[in-house]
């Protein structure tokens, strides 16, 4: 039998790494996520343990990753800006630790995250862009 | 006043984040997509030691605890 060459050796992607088994898994945390007030115990073990497990897969080599580009292009420069204004403003409002009248981005936001709803959400962008990143 | 102004200053920034991520993903753009800019730096390394891939996950991982958690 003829060995099959290297690149046209596509190899099938494992159950749980495809979109019709991952996404619901990262829903039905973040629904579970949302139920956690902050400042709970719940919310500090839950957030240590999924961290802690995107970490270990993320360290070790059981989940398969995209090849990274060998270097980035010049236009990666104009990822400095939306950096710097966003920078900028959060170390102003930081610094100037003047509460709600000059607000910083988490006391802005800590009010919309008491919502269960856009606390599921927050947990869903988090735990996505945190897969992503273990895929990288 | 000056809430208007932080509350503005964070969603120009978060507006320029979607606009450059945007034209990173036209054809033929010469800009990196985050992701791509995220798995560049994460191939940083220090001899044996994963210094990028650790930096970013310990990074994202207390965004999550700063954010949902506290």
């Amino acid at each position: 039998m003829m060995e099959q060459p290297h690149e046209l050796a596509v190899e099938a992607p494992r159950t749980w790494e495809r979109p019709v088994v991952c996404v619901p898994v990262l829903v039905a945390l973040s629904l579970v996520g949302g139920r956690f007030p902050s400042f709970s115990t719940e919310a500090n073990l839950y957030v240590f343990g999924a961290g802690g497990v995107l970490i270990w897969l993320g360290l070790t080599n059981r989940v398969p990753r995209r090849p990274a580009p060998q270097r980035l292009a010049s236009g990666a420069v104009w990822w400095t800006l939306p950096v710097l204004v966003f920078g900028v403003f959060e170390g102003a409002t930081f610094f100037a630790a003047a509460g709600d009248d000059f607000p910083t981005f988490s006391r802005l936001a800590d009010p919309l995250l008491e919502d269960r709803l856009v606390r599921s959400a927050g947990w869903l962008v988090w735990l996505s862009a945190f897969w992503g990143l273990v895929r990288r | 006043m000056m809430r208007t102004l932080a509350i503005g200053g964070f969603l120009v920034g978060l507006a320029l984040f979607g606009l450059v991520e945007w034209l990173a993903r036209r054809e033929g753009s010469r800009i990196p997509t985050l992701g791509e800019v995220c798995a560049y730096v994460m191939r940083y390394e220090v001899g044996p030691v994963p210094v990028g891939r650790i930096g970013l996950f310990g990074f994202w991982w207390w965004v999550g605890w700063h954010f949902l958690a506290r």
